[in-house]
């Protein structure tokens, strides 16, 4: 075995990995068998400081892994070899061991609690520390809180809980992952996304093939003196995903977490018939064709929506074994999950194996792995409630013999008649799926070096592959007012693969017993490798091929399609040396420093390394003596720190310049040139960003409250970003070092326990607000705004640049008189924007309205937050967890005019609104007869803007613990069965007020819409699979 | 044991410090995208040249650029359904022109980086290489590029950022605009020169440029320039500067020029010519014909033809959609299922053939195209070839139930009646019954007896219901039985160059003073505007085809063509014949900016509204002021310079 774990780094090959996890896997459980010996028979209690008993405390004879679980009134009886140690544990309490002498009959043994969360260990990336030490700002969660909420994945989960870890749904379809931006963006055209690392190796897959019942705990780094031992990863904070171990010489467990749910779309707010034909007729611009499957009449009423939206349901099965042997532990899970959409054939459906395993070898050597792997499946992620919302109510889909129509034809438009009853009948003549296969691998060996106490080398390393394969189809005529459309047929696979290998030295030592220093020394080296190749094909006739035959162009209209543009193939290196080192004095003065070292091969040779420093310090003042009198406060710690991150996150080979191909018929002769899209920048280097953090941790009133409070600054400098020169200068965009931003912010988290086992009850609850406040310093060569993208000095990332609106123009506003200076071609009840010109001396305008009067309009929200609370009583417990947002700008492109929903002019289906007529003057939106400009009202874009705070109710969930006495009689240790409503309540939000909304996002700026506007990393509500209500129920079980 | 376990640890630790410190994971290779390093090979030039036809799709074809060539002109005003893009550039008081709205930002976005790569193909081919035709056929396009960015904007930059005609390398956030001289004496002259000398008789590929071709644009670039040396009407140009010429000649000499180049082309029309008729030189089956010198071109396919896809395209380049822009809501015409007119169905469906195709109803045509500049209709084929005026029947195509319908007078039509014409003339007043309140068109047209078609006549012709432009109607090999596809891009190559354009180049040039002698060949004329102008529309007399009706119409017209010819040919007469010839192709804008007579034909126009009964003609008066000959700078630009706020007001055009 050991021969095939040397040998992995010469040759990276997946099978012999995969060979050798079996061989992990068949070996470790063997060890567990044991031999049996001469025994004493003795009785005992078990009690902890207070004299109470502790029932289920674990007792066990040292060495192997037999034992006996204490009574309720915590006493056992066990059968041990003589001379044997017992080995006495307990859940939050100090294990104990005890020698039991030959002649001995009893064994009362007391167990000492940890000192609460305070001892508790953390995970600061390199190591862990206690909480008590930690001088960086590091929030935890643990895997039982995350999974109180049932959850897709890690980013639901974490979505409101962490105070500065702003979670945005970028997509409301199955499978979909959340954006995470801890302490706000900083970069423009690098990525903002958090470094997630799982089980100590960085991990280069998607956050959704981590399955969250897997979770031990998850720590985030927040700023930069902790981050900056990751180096030029850290930038955008760090996530730490520990998955579930064993534990050495606990007895097996078997764990079984599931629940199912239903699930009922929101429907989005549209006209119904009467409605819609009222505003046809008042727009004035189509009519009714006899012969279309319109309503001449207008008493047509169909529900689009309600044609097209299913209950959909969710459901996870989780099941896992944990338990350990005298120098060894096992933890081996797999689960099940699937999320079925409203739309019928858009799913998601995930099958995880989890591993962990640990041993030690004689006194020296430690050695383990931990493998994560899943197969997930997407199908239908085409799918969407657009054509639902763009098919006019007073179109008829049925044909008089009650069958359904394959279109319908509207003035303009002709839609496929998009149905759940259409949908399903599809049968081969759609698919749409992606499969991913992946497998996260970490191997690490520990050697304690023989001769110097607290002198510890270990290796890690991550070995990781993740493919995708997508395949989808579509018949003829599907989606397409022709029946004829041709079918298309498109393959695509990507496969990354990762390793990562790291040598690290630990030195830990405690001088005088008052002085710890902990030193540690990394060098590291990874290498991600990805290709992509893509290939389309029209013509395939048999349906039942759907994509599985690409050759079978059968139509002679058909063609194989190769896209040169659509191929890749990548490759991206990392080297890393990183030196911390940290010092407490009497656990009172805390001081930690690093130093870090990185390359990236993405930026331009000559400019591919750069330095981290971080330090540290924090001050432990409940520990002075001049405070000990101060029985109210348990703790106070002050923390400092100050480091510097940078961000590399930019696609390889940026540095050389892009020629893209485009390809040419010369008639029949086909031929591909290529234009220069990107110019080389032969400079390019690091981003970077310092940053200062201060905090205060505290917890009071016997520790009843307990409570964190942050302040930070950082700049980031040298920002990488995608300049879009101007046409003139020929080619579009260079990738530079320019511009610095900022992002200062403030966090408060606060966790209190109301009631603490008051006759039965119990009320725990938390809440945390944070506020972070972005702003661009400055951009290229001194420019103080980059329209093009939407970039201002001065103001966020994120900034809308548009016309406001200041109302609707009205004939009895004194401006009137001038309405077509300002607005040639305008009209009363059109949208009235703000105007910045100057006037003559008679109050007229000197010029119309035009691109100077455009405003920025700032996104960023004031402050935003969650809160859960937590009530028990005797078995039963409650929980509400919700989240909250003031201030920003809500972009809906269902209002505004990229969706073509809110086109006013009656040629399609259109959102309810209240619009302007001449006998509804005080009317929100404009006057449908007026000015059109590129089919929306002109300045439509402005109607997409809303108010984006909310208060929300995320998850309600009401469970009941069966009385521990009748589960033990039934053989299991704990079960626990619960109700869940996921996203019941909206308390408070603009957009829901008008809507009756979700008012998330739920696509990116460029998604979900006919016509584009926003930039992609602008966040939006389009017309995607509509959010839904969950009604689940659910059951974990230990036994 | 544990010894040995322990040594083989020990020797992995060892591999893995060696990999740690292994620097080959900072090294970059690319394999699956090109750098600029590529453009230094032989393929690399040449793909750079294959490029530069490519992005001509990015403006023709590209239907809010033929919206900037026509609209505001007395070919073209919007049509019902449009929106500002059409409105604002109408100058009727709808809209205003503004850097935003002028929709030449398409232009200008598209060829700059055509003329960088254009620019590269020059500065390295020769070093890497390629034949001196070939770097020709790149001195052709940045020559064009630039003509075409001078008629429409005034002066434009010479220097990207690497120095005058330089291949560009730099990340430049400024730029200065040269003045209209500085652009036709260092750019488009000089390298048409060079093209026109070393580019072959007969294209390298299909559709490849000629010398024929470059003769046209160097003719027409002569031709231009001479006016604007002349001046006639006091148009201001920008950046300001003296209308001198720095080479030292004067308008004459240039219009002389221009007269030379173009007759001397006409002499010796390599592969190139007129086609016999205007029917043959337009319709689809026809394309790549020996007529037209330069197209983008686009086919089925959707990795080269310029196609987004086969069945759906949203309206944006490279698709060639500029067709559906005139083009009006056809498929609206209702016929009845029964005699009695009980119930109806419609009975010509959106289909991509050449009569129809997508309808957005973008660009309408004023009547006085089809009462003035076509008010002959049976001499001259080109209003029979340029209309769909005849709109018939796809019954079997669009799979209807019946084989035969009932239309006006309740009398039947079956696949391929028409179901409603455009009158060529008005009709005595109260003949056309346009009531529809027995035969319900549905559409406003009109029944006049005896008839089973609804006619509607000039007089009526409005916004909502005007003939299609049935010159940029699509055209598709694969429509089999059915529709097809309507919906995507056409599949045609959009013509840009004619070879007829030559006979007007030489004609205008003799117009304005050009001395003439002969032409010889096979296009041989006294080599007067008239002569030359009566090759052109002598072809215009020949048919061969009767398009409304149909039917094969073997005419020749030619002499009655001749005859009605005026004796003394003037600009005026140049104009109108020009857009008999080229009507709605995108070319009037240019002519009339050229000959600066824009604000006399530009206004008034007359139309019907917006309603399908609306037959209330109405004038429109425009506004057109001197400062709008040249279009305003997008504003895309001025936002993407890093200049001052005064520098970048001084960039765009006085009047914007």
């Amino acid at each position: 075995m050991f021969m095939l774990i040397s040998k992995f780094p010469k040759r990276v090959s997946p099978k012999i990995l995969i060979k050798a996890l079996f061989a992990f896997v068949l070996i470790f459980c063997f060890n567990t068998l044991l031999v049996a010996q001469k025994n004493v028979q003795i009785k005992g209690t078990v009690k902890d400081e207070t004299g109470k008993p502790i029932p289920g405390a674990s007792v066990r004879v040292k060495g192997t892994t037999s034992g006996v679980t204490c009574t309720d009134l915590g006493t056992f009886t066990i059968s041990v070899p003589a001379n044997q140690k017992l080995v006495v544990s307990a859940t939050g309490y100090t294990a104990k061991e005890i020698v039991v002498a030959a002649d001995a009959k009893t064994a009362n043994v007391t167990l000492t609690q940890f000192v609460t969360e305070l001892g508790s260990v953390v995970v600061i990336g390199y190591g862990t520390q206690r909480k008590e030490a930690v001088t960086g700002s590091v929030a935890t969660i643990s895997g039982d809180k995350l999974n109180e909420i049932p959850s897709a994945n890690i980013s639901q989960a974490l979505q409101g809980r962490v105070a500065g870890v702003e979670i945005s749904q970028t997509d409301s379809r199955p499978g979909s992952t959340m954006q995470i931006r801890i302490r706000g963006t900083r970069s423009l055209n690098a990525s903002n996304d958090a470094l997630v690392v799982l089980d100590g190796i960085p991990f280069p897959g998607s956050i959704g093939d981590i399955d969250p019942g897997e979770i031990k705990s998850i720590d985030i780094l927040k700023d930069a003196s902790a981050t900056a031992i990751y180096g030029s990863r850290g930038a955008n904070g760090v996530i730490l995903v520990t998955t579930n171990k064993g534990r050495q010489g606990a007895k097996p467990h078997i764990t079984y977490n599931g629940y199912y749910g239903i699930k009922n779309a929101i429907k989005y707010p549209m006209m119904n018939g009467a409605d819609f034909w009222k505003l046809r007729q008042t727009a004035n611009l189509y009519r009714t064709s006899p012969g279309a499957d319109e309503d001449t009449t207008g008493k047509t009423n169909t529900d689009w929506q309600d044609l097209l939206y299913q209950t959909g349901y969710v459901t996870s099965n989780d099941l896992s074994v944990t338990g350990g042997t005298e120098k060894g532990s096992y933890q081996i899970g797999g689960s099940y999950y699937k999320d079925q959409a409203v739309i019928p054939g858009q799913y998601y459906t995930r099958y995880s194996l989890h591993s962990a395993i640990d041993q030690e070898i004689g006194k020296f050597v430690r050695i383990g792995f931990t493998t994560n792997n899943s197969y997930g499946i997407t199908n239908g992620a085409t799918l969407n409630a657009g054509t639902a919302l763009s098919t006019t109510p007073i179109s008829n889909p049925y044909n008089a013999d009650g069958s359904l129509k394959r279109t319908v034809k509207m003035t303009m438009d002709e839609n496929w008649v998009y149905t759940k009853q259409s949908l399903n009948a599809l049968g081969n003549q759609f698919v749409d799926l992606t499969r991913a296969f992946n497998s996260y691998n970490n191997i690490y060996g520990e050697l304690k070096v023989p001769g110097v106490p607290g002198l510890k080398y270990r290796a890690n390393i991550g070995l990781n592959y993740r493919q995708s394969n997508y395949g989808g189809y579509t018949g003829y005529g599907f989606n397409s007012s022709s029946a004829t459309t041709i079918s298309s047929a498109t393959i695509s696979n990507s496969n990354t693969t990762n390793w990562a290998i790291e040598n690290l030295l630990t030195y830990e030592k405690t001088i005088a017993g008052k002085h710890k220093i902990s030193a540690t020394a990394l060098a590291s080296s990874e290498q991600t490798a990805y290709w992509y190749s893509t290939i389309n094909a029209t013509g395939i006739q048999n349906d039942a091929f759907q994509f599985y035959n690409m050759g079978a162009v059968t139509d002679p209209n058909g063609q194989i399609t190769v896209n040169p543009n659509n191929q890749s193939a990548w490759k991206r290196g990392l080297v890393s040396y990183m030196g911390r080192v940290m010092y407490s004095y009497n656990d009172r003065y805390m001081i930690s420093a690093a130093v870090r070292s990185d390359a990236a091969s993405v930026l331009a040779p000559g400019h591919q390394w750069h330095n981290y420093p971080a330090v540290s310090a924090g001050w432990n003042i409940a520990k002075e003596s001049f405070m000990q009198n101060v029985k109210a406060i348990d703790n106070l710690k002050v923390r400092i720190g100050y480091g510097e991150t940078s961000n590399q996150s930019v696609n390889p080979y940026q540095t050389l310049g892009t020629l893209t191909p485009v390809g040419y018929n010369f008639g029949t002769t086909n031929t591909t040139g290529y234009n220069v899209s990107l110019l080389p920048n032969p400079s390019l280097g690091w981003e970077y960003s310092k940053t200062w953090n201060y905090g205060v941790d505290f917890s009071i009133l016997k520790n009843r409250l307990s409570g964190t409070i942050e302040y930070y600054s950082q700049k980031t400098n040298d920002v990488l970003q995608s300049v879009s020169l101007p046409a003139t200068a020929g080619v579009g965009s260079v990738l530079q070092n320019i511009g610095n931003t900022q992002n200062k912010g403030f966090e408060l988290a606060l966790n209190g326990t109301i009631l603490e086992n008051k006759n039965g009850w119990t009320w725990d609850a938390g809440i945390n607000v944070y506020s972070n406040h972005n702003k661009l310093l400055s951009l290229a060569s001194g420019a103080t705004q980059d329209v093009n993208n939407w970039w201002f000095v001065g103001h966020p990332i994120d900034a809308i640049y548009d016309y406001q609106k200041i109302g609707l123009w009205q004939t009895t506003d004194k401006d009137y008189q001038y309405l077509q200076t300002y607005e040639p071609g305008g009209n009363a009840g059109m949208i009235k924007v703000k105007y910045t010109g100057t006037y003559n001396s008679n109050g007229s305008p000197t010029r119309a309205i035009g691109a100077a009067d455009r405003q920025i309009l700032d996104m960023q929200p004031k402050f935003e937050g969650g809160f859960n609370t937590r009530v028990t009583y005797k078995g039963f417990d409650l929980s509400i967890v919700g989240a909250f947002k003031s201030g920003g700008t809500l972009i809906s492109t269902l209002y505004g005019a990229t969706g073509y929903y809110n086109m006013e002019s009656g040629r399609r289906e259109n959102v309810k609104i209240d619009y302007w007529t001449p006998t509804n003057t005080n009317a929100k939106y404009p006057n449908p007869a007026g000015i059109i400009n590129s089919n929306n009202p002109k300045y439509g874009t402005t109607l997409g803007y809303f108010d984006a705070s909310y208060l929300k109710i995320r998850t309600i969930s009401l469970g009941y613990n069966f009385n521990p006495k009748w589960m033990k009689a039934a053989g299991a240790d704990r079960m626990r069965v619960y109700i869940t409503a996921q996203n019941p309540l909206v308390l408070f939000s603009p957009y829901h007020k008008e809507s009756g909304q979700d008012p998330e996002t739920n696509s990116y700026g460029t998604q979900n819409q006919a016509v584009t506007n926003y930039p992609y990393r602008m966040l939006v509500v389009g017309s995607n699979t509509p959010s839904t209500k969950n009604f689940i129920i659910g059951c974990n079980l230990t036994f | 044991m544990k010894h040995i376990h322990i040594k083989h640890l020990m020797g992995s630790v060892l591999i893995v410090f060696f990999l740690a410190g292994c620097s080959k994971v900072l090294n970059e290779t690319p394999q699956s995208t090109y750098t600029p390093v590529y453009f230094s090979t032989v393929n690399g030039v040449t793909g750079g040249i294959t490029a530069l036809y490519a992005n001509l799709r990015n403006f023709y074809g590209n239907g809010y650029y033929l919206d900037a060539c026509q609209v505001g002109t007395d070919e073209s005003t919007y049509g019902q359904n449009a929106d500002q893009n059409f409105k604002d550039l109408d100058l009727s008081g709808v809209g205003q022109v503004t850097g935003t709205s002028s929709r030449s930002d398409v232009l200008w976005n598209a060829i700059f980086p055509t003329i960088n790569t254009a620019s590269g193909v020059i500065q390295y081919g020769t070093a890497a290489g390629v034949s001196s035709s070939l770097i020709a056929e790149a001195r052709f396009f940045r020559a064009f590029d630039y003509f075409m960015l001078v008629q429409t904007f005034g002066g434009v930059p010479l220097d990207m950022g690497s120095g005058i005609l330089k291949f560009n390398t730099s990340a430049v956030r400024t730029s200065s605009r040269n003045t209209v001289p500085d652009v036709y004496t260092k750019a488009i002259f000089p390298d048409l020169d060079t093209a026109i000398a070393n580019l072959p008789a007969t294209g390298r590929v299909t559709g490849g440029v000629t010398k024929t071709l470059a003769s046209l644009y160097l003719a027409k670039a002569y031709l231009t320039y001479g006016w604007w040396l002349e001046n006639p009407n006091n148009i201001p140009t920008y950046p300001t500067c003296a209308r001198t010429d720095p080479n030292g000649h004067n308008a004459q000499w240039y219009y002389q020029q221009a007269y030379n180049v173009a007759t001397a082309a006409i002499q010796n029309p390599g592969p190139f010519g007129l086609m016999a008729t205007f029917y043959d030189l337009n319709v689809a089956t026809n394309d790549r014909n020996k007529e037209v010198l330069f197209y983008a071109d686009h086919s089925l396919s959707t990795q080269y033809g310029g196609l987004t896809s086969t069945s759906y395209s949203s309206g944006g380049s490279p698709d060639n959609f500029a067709g559906w822009m005139e083009q009006f809501n056809y498929t609206g015409i209702s016929s009845a299922k029964t005699a009695a007119w009980t119930s109806t169905a419609n009975t010509v469906q959106r289909a991509s053939v050449q009569d129809l195709g997508r309808p957005w109803t973008e660009i309408c045509p004023p009547i006085g195209v089809f009462k003035n500049t076509f008010a002959d209709k049976t001499n001259d084929s080109r209003y029979d070839a340029t209309f769909t005026t005849v709109y018939r029947s796809n019954m079997a195509e669009a799979g209807l139930p019946q084989t035969t319908y009932y239309n006006a007078n309740a009398l039947p039509i079956t696949e391929g009646s028409p179901v409603l014409t455009f009158l060529n003339n008005d009709t005595t007043a109260g003949l056309v019954d346009y009531s529809n309140s027995v035969y319900k068109s549905a559409i406003g047209a009109g029944v006049l007896p005896g008839r089973a078609d609804y006619v509607i006549e000039p007089s009526a012709i409005s916004r909502i219901k005007y003939p299609g432009n049935w010159k940029l109607g699509p055209y598709r090999t694969d429509n089999g039985t059915g529709l097809g596809n309507p919906n995507a891009g056409s599949t045609r190559p959009w013509n840009i160059a004619k070879f007829s354009e030559l006979f007007f180049i030489a004609a205008e040039a003799a117009v304005k003073g050009a001395a003439t002698t002969a032409v010889t060949g096979t296009y041989a004329n006294d080599g007067t505007a008239r002569g030359l102008i009566n090759i052109i529309r002598a072809r215009a007399g020949t048919w061969r085809w009767s398009h409304a009706g149909n039917t094969a119409y073997a005419v020749n017209n030619s002499a009655a063509m001749i005859a009605a010819t005026p004796a003394t040919v003037d600009i005026n007469f140049i104009l109108a014949e020009r857009s008999r010839e080229y009507f709605g192709e995108g070319y009037r804008w240019y002519d009339l900016v050229r000959t600066q007579t824009w604000g006399q034909y530009g206004t008034p126009y007359t139309i019907c509204g917006t309603a399908w009964t609306d037959r209330t003609q109405v004038t429109v008066n425009r506004t057109i002021p001197v400062t709008y000959y040249i279009r305003p700078i997008p504003q895309g630009q001025l936002d993407a310079m890093l200049m001052s706020d005064s520098l970048k007001a001084s960039y765009q055009n006085p009047g914007y």
